[in-house]
């Protein structure tokens, strides 16, 4: 069978997808605050986290969630695995509802679908050594058994640590191999589904290389599907086998990693991409970025229309009227723009 | 070609500090210069010493710190300096930009008042005068409604803003230097472009050279004339920033530019990382502190290599085997042809 995300061509996964979300929905209630932050703005108001967010996950597959910090990435990665409640929208995972579980399917559940967090020196107890901590999971589940200490043992090895290292606490780790411990703990229970938040955005760029090799490694070997999110363009280009970008909320433009690296058809990926400094002078002395003027709108109000149309070079007035839908707009991948275009690289195009 | 005077010039600078564990010898012998109106970019690992180093040029290491060496601003050495001097050139003529721009602000201080401040410590201006300037030189930074902004409290802006903010105190006063420490490292990859852009144009209007600090080696690419790497608490290697990218001759600089994820998989290999850790810098043993990691080690590694000039007139190195390590990273020097996205903004510039 083979599933579509959104209504076209290149957000294709074959077979059932382990994970699909549609119309994904987070809303916070109002914070009081005591002064509002304008004069005149009525209710502190609703913060509009996700508005409507789809997409499909197949097994052993990377999707790479990108976007800048605030526009929604991380909620949607908590509102998948039900750590924040969805307001309203469906997550299914191998065909199972998730949103209308109770707290006990749920436990169940989360054995197939484990998260990997940013920070590798928070998300560890620090009093905890690290054989406890990687066991941790096994035991809640009731699944440590006799060969507890050898699943564990097995575990680090998986990661690429020395199983002797068993007995240690964090603090004795660097932050390659505390993201290593992380890695190992969250595999224990055998998930089919890993939502990494900012997995390597933590540690330095030598490190960085190890980590993502490590998990495409695992990928390989066990299968795994990867909700990997992440603002980091270069590692979500190299781990991604397709990319979903975000803006204030909302998906604007979804398809292969390599045809939204190499054809990004929305401003505001054009954007994005363009701002990535390469590690490459002649390059960088050539390139011209676009720079986009004034900051991302609050999520409490965002504007009318295509949300990203404040900052967009392209905005026309049907942009404050109507809202621009993903689909493929004969870029060969679904795109959030009237003014979609496609844009060869090398070639001359004309933004702004 | 006669280099022009230096305006800042580091001369075997070694700051120590001393623990419970033991000295931590956090720069051991560090050199480098910066012309007028160049960019310097310093690159490596956490912990290889490049704030501290940055620190101690300023003056600003907290007590126990110990700092022997040179470095000479147009001439005048500020090792060692009397610290009322020493204050007056921090901000007249040295500026200073942190990660976090909150280090820098005061919380409790309206924007404009501690701008007109910074231009007020060092000029005799009127308060009006000052005040005006402060808006100027907002708006020079690309804060919208800067009048507006003037009024508002640092809490109020977002975190772009306020490291434009931080830049705009830093050309309060026409400053000779710049010295910008991982600037951009905490923001996202537009904010990253518009502050890079903003540094630019402050560096423009002042004529200041830039000493930029940071682990992004696409960062310095596009703005440094010159790189130094640092390792260990020293420089590897240092040289113009075409040579250090496209000629690296020290496998540390080959294997910090092989662990680079790039943008866009367009197959030109997966990034390599570079395997254990830096040393500690307690008790530093004998010989070359990257062998442990180094793919071209040998037994004759045992004396730590000094940097020496390798290729005409500046590319310098700090390895016994340098000619190998360059034949080893392929032989044209040329840019690797990459199908990159760097050219989806389009029309040549
Ligand atoms: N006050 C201090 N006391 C003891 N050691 C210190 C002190 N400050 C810094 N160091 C040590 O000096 C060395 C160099 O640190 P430095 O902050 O310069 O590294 P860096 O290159 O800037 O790294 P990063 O990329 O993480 O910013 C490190 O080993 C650090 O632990
Ligand atoms: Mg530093």
């Amino acid at each position: 069978m083979t599933v579509l995300a959104g209504a076209s061509g290149t957000g294709v996964v074959v077979g059932q997808p382990v994970l699909a979300v549609r119309d994904l929905v987070v809303h916070f209630g109002a914070r009081r605050r005591s002064r509002p932050p304008l004069a005149g703005r009525r209710s502190a108001g609703i913060v509009h986290a996700v508005c409507g967010v789809s997409f499909d996950l197949g097994a052993g597959e990377t999707l790479g969630l990108v976007g800048e910090s605030g526009c929604g990435k991380s909620t949607t990665a908590r509102a998948v695995l039900q750590l924040v409640p969805p307001t309203s929208g469906s997550v299914r995972f191998e065909g199972r509802e998730l949103t209308s579980l109770g707290t006990g399917e749920l436990r169940r559940l989360r054995a197939d679908l484990q998260m990997v967090f940013q920070d590798p020196y928070s998300s560890l107890d620090p009093r905890m050594s690290v054989g406890t901590s990687v066991a941790e999971p096994l035991r809640v589940h009731r699944r440590l058994g006799v060969h507890g200490e050898e699943r564990v043992a097995e575990l680090l090895r998986t990661v690429g640590l020395d199983p002797a290292h068993a007995r240690r606490y964090p603090h004795e780790f660097s932050g390659g191999q505390r993201q290593r411990i992380g890695i190992a703990r969250a595999l224990a229970l055998e998930p089919k589904v890993l939502v990494l938040d900012e997995p390597v955005s933590a540690l330095d760029v030598s490190v960085k290389a190890g980590v993502v090799n490590l998990l495409e490694e695992l990928q390989d070997r066990l299968g795994l599907a990867y909700l990997f999110v992440a603002h980091d363009l270069s590692v979500v280009g190299q781990i991604s086998d397709r990319v979903a970008v975000m803006y204030l909320g909302k998906l604007v433009e979804t398809g292969t990693a390599a045809a939204v690296y190499q054809h990004p058809s929305h401003p505001y990926t054009q954007a994005l991409l363009s701002a990535v400094p390469q590690p490459d002078p002649a390059l960088e002395r050539r390139r011209r970025r676009i720079v986009l003027t004034g900051e991302v709108p609050s999520p409490v109000s965002p504007p009318s229309g295509c949300r990203f149309r404040t900052r967009c070079p392209k905005a026309a007035p049907v942009c404050a009227e109507e809202e621009p839908a993903l689909v493929d707009r004969g870029q060969g991948h679904p795109v959030a723009c009237h003014f979609a275009e496609a844009v060869d690289p090398g070639a001359r195009c004309g933004i702004g | 070609m006669a280099q022009p005077e230096p305006v800042l010039a580091v001369d075997a600078l070694v700051v120590r500090f001393p623990t419970a564990d033991g000295v931590v010898e956090a720069v051991r012998g560090v050199s480098w210069s910066v012309g007028p109106g160049q960019v310097l970019g310093i690159v490596g690992e956490s912990g290889a010493g490049k704030s501290v180093s940055a620190l101690a040029v300023m003056g600003l290491l907290p007590d126990p710190a110990v700092v022997s060496g040179s470095a000479r601003l147009r001439g005048a050495e500020l090792v060692g300096m009397a610290p009322r001097v020493l204050n007056r050139y921090r901000g007249e003529r040295l500026a200073m930009i942190f990660q976090d721009p909150m280090s820098s602000l005061n919380p409790v201080r309206t924007v404009g008042w501690q701008l007109a401040e910074a231009v007020r410590v060092h000029h005799e201006v009127s308060r009006r005068d000052a005040r005006s300037r402060a808006v100027e030189l907002l708006e020079l930074v690309g804060i919208p409604n800067p009048r507006q902004r003037a009024r508002g409290y640092p809490h109020e802006l977002s975190g772009g803003m306020r490291q434009r903010v931080v830049i705009a105190m830093a050309m309060a006063n026409d400053p000779e230097v710049i010295i910008a420490d991982e600037p951009t490292t905490a923001l996202d990859v537009t904010v990253q472009a518009q502050i890079l852009e903003t540094l630019h144009r402050a560096r423009e209007a002042t004529g200041a050279a830039m000493v930029l600090i940071t682990h992004d080696l696409g960062v310095v690419a596009g703005v440094a004339d010159e790189v130094i790497v640092m390792y260990a608490g020293r420089v590897v290697e240092r040289g113009g920033v075409d040579e250090v990218f496209y000629r690296p001759r020290m496998p540390y600089t080959q294997a910090l530019l092989g662990s680079l994820p790039r943008v866009g998989p367009d197959g030109s290999g997966r990034s390599v990382p570079i395997p254990g850790a830096p040393p500690s810098l307690i008790d530093l043993p004998p010989g070359c502190p990257f062998a442990p990691r180094c793919s071209f080690a040998r037994a004759d590694c045992g004396d730590e290599p000094v940097l020496r000039l390798v290729e005409p007139p500046r590319h310098q190195v700090a390895c016994h085997f340098s000619e190998q390590v360059a034949s080893a990273w392929g032989g044209s020097g040329e840019p690797a042809a990459r199908a990159v996205n760097g050219e989806v903004s389009g029309g040549r510039s």
